[in-house]
């Protein structure tokens, strides 16, 4: 953990370097894949054409097609908004409840602190991708369910960091001074301590996605969760695996867009990591 | 003596977590807003069936006595009977947790010795060539999901240059000791995935004690350096590689689910995804009770190795 002498001060704004242009090119790339990548496909990504099934990749079906005649690069293209915002959205579900959940009872301490932790043990008692499967195959499945079954494996782990810090600032004289001049508890965790752990909360934000990305593309992968005809790159990978004989990219585009968006992902967090000189997280899995 | 201590102490808390993981494993199959018989017919199942199914799975019953008579009898060895097989899933369970075992011990046994001497390796010259082939190399494997990583094997390994079988399809009941070559492809992908996590910590650490001080009075007294780096920071380093491998236990198990899935291996993960598919929820009660206590005395044993083989606790 850092100790509190060597955080950067809250109002410092990191400065722009030629090095961070590869960085910010990558993550505008994935947004604008999120944002239009269904809109710019050249095929439909669900429609049927039996008569064009199976064809190995070629000019008009860059990465081939599948056995129901479905272009496979429109459905990578179109596969990034179920894959990709779903891992967004639960990283920062995730890490927002661990955030707040970690100042509070970091700031509180005492009982409700101790409760809190345990309860927090508790959940991360149980392998992550187990838990998730378990919480997705009860509630039922839905992109939802999928986002708060992986941000429940996120909170315990979110709010043991940050709660670490926050057990470090409460003892520092700036929130002595506050609580002596009469402010309110809401007051200190929101307005003097939360800005101290931003660069924790956003670097631990930057790491989870990776963790979520890969946490979804299994739950995908295993079946559970996302629904059939829609392009999540786990499910096609699931889906085309018993042709891989025959028909190698059915996965082997899935997997590479995994990849490439996975490893990015990992190194924009190291990178920011960087910025903000921040040990690491553990990642949640 | 204060180890005995410290190893009574890690059983006591052990039996706590089970029992919270049994009532938390409990609660989020029975309390969630999705009721079992619902997600054991599916969503097109009619008021009526969904009644009848209730009462014969006793689910009309209070919560607390649904949960005591379900601990009871996994305390038996009792996990109750599956809804896709129709047999007890206790003997099921047993067969699949050794298969399981020997897959996850044999990732271990081959992982850990590799990942901490990659570590220490990469450790030697930070920031040297070598130091970056295996970092490089390690955030790739690090953030690949498990099946991106097997299904590239399958195709390199067993359909373009068949060497290796590509499942490990099986009866549960064979022991998968018979057919070492069906291991190679899912204890590879494993072990890839532990070297990544394992060993970018080890070097960590390692950089922390090669720069200490009695590293350099070795160095200064003539001690050869391969000495100096086996038999002076290696064992300073092993404790909390050792911890770390505990507390990855959970990513391996996790690796274990996929891999096994993956490869058609009959282990205890893919009997989950297996009832998963079919809504089979005592079965998966019942796995996913399994492997949390799995990893409890996962985590328990790599804390008492760890420390059994601290030297500043050696009398």
């Amino acid at each position: 953990m850092a100790s509190v002498a060597s955080l950067p001060r809250a109002r410092r704004r990191p400065r722009l370097r030629a090095a961070d242009v590869p960085f910010i090119a990558f993550v505008l790339a994935v947004a604008g894949l999120i944002a239009f990548g269904a809109a710019v496909s050249p095929h439909d990504a669900v429609a049927l054409d039996p008569l064009h099934a199976l064809q190995p990749p070629s000019l008009a079906f860059p990465f081939g097609t599948d056995e129901f005649g479905r272009d496979v690069f429109s459905r990578v293209l179109s596969g990034a908004r179920p894959t990709l915002l779903l891992a967004l959205a639960a990283a920062a579900m995730g890490v927002m409840l661990g955030a707040v959940t970690g100042l509070v009872s970091g700031y509180l301490s005492g009982a409700t602190d101790e409760v809190t932790m345990r309860a927090m043990d508790a959940l991360m008692s149980f392998p992550g991708l187990v838990l998730a499967m378990l919480v997705v195959v009860m509630l039922g499945p839905g992109p939802i369910n999928i986002i708060g079954a992986i941000a429940l494996v996120f909170w315990p782990r979110s709010a043991r960091l940050v709660r670490s810090m926050v057990v470090d600032l409460a003892r520092r004289e700036f929130v002595d001074a506050a609580r002596s001049r009469g402010e309110s508890p809401h007051f200190i965790i929101f307005r003097e301590l939360l800005p101290n752990v931003l660069a924790l909360v956003i670097v631990d934000f930057s790491l989870r996605v990776t963790a979520a990305i890969l946490l979804a593309a299994s739950l995908a992968y295993l079946g559970v969760g996302v629904a059939p005809p829609t392009p999540a790159w786990g499910l096609m990978v699931k889906d085309g695996q018993p042709l891989i004989e025959i028909a190698p990219w059915l996965v082997l585009f899935p997997c590479a867009a995994i990849a490439c968006v996975s490893i990015g992902a990992v190194l924009v967090g190291e990178r920011l990591r960087r910025v903000f000189a921040l040990p690491g997280a553990e990642a949640g899995r | 003596m204060t180890a005995l201590v410290f190893i009574c102490r890690r059983l006591a808390l052990l039996l706590l977590v089970l029992a919270l993981v049994s009532i938390l494993t409990f609660a989020i199959v029975n309390v969630l807003p999705g009721d079992v018989a619902t997600a054991v017919l599916g969503d097109t199942s009619t008021p009526d069936q969904v009644q009848s199914v209730r009462i014969a799975m006793g689910l009309d019953q209070p919560l607390l006595v649904r949960y005591l008579h379900w601990i009871e009898g996994v305390l038996r060895g009792d996990f109750g009977a599956s809804l896709q097989y129709g047999r007890p899933i206790g003997p099921m369970l047993l067969g699949r947790l050794e298969n399981s075992a020997i897959l996850g011990l044999i990732t271990l046994a081959i992982g850990a010795p590799l990942a901490v001497g990659f570590g220490l390796v990469a450790a030697l010259r930070p920031g040297g060539w070598l130091d970056r082939v295996i970092s490089g190399f390690s955030v790739g494997t690090h953030a690949l999901p498990e099946y991106v990583i097997g299904l590239v094997a399958i195709l390199a390994f067993s359909i373009w240059w068949p060497l290796l079988p590509g499942s490990s399809l099986m009866d549960p009941s064979e022991n998968p000791l018979h057919r070492p070559e069906a291991l190679v492809l899912p204890v590879g992908v494993l072990v890839l995935g532990m070297l990544a996590v394992i060993g970018q910590l080890t070097r960590a650490s390692a950089i922390g004690v090669l720069a200490s001080a009695y590293i350099r009075t070795a160095v200064l007294k003539g001690v050869p350096y391969w000495r100096v780096v086996l038999r002076h920071a290696l064992p300073n380093l092993l404790p909390p590689a050792i911890a770390e491998i505990g507390m990855y236990f959970g990513y391996v198990i996790g690796g274990l689910v996929v891999v096994e899935t993956l490869f058609s291996y009959a282990g205890v993960g893919q009997m989950m995804t297996n009832a998963v598919a079919y809504r089979d929820v005592p079965t998966i009660q019942a796995a996913v009770l399994v492997v949390a206590a799995a990893y409890g005395v996962g985590n328990l044993l790599a804390d008492v190795v760890a420390l059994l083989t601290n030297p500043r606790l050696r009398t």
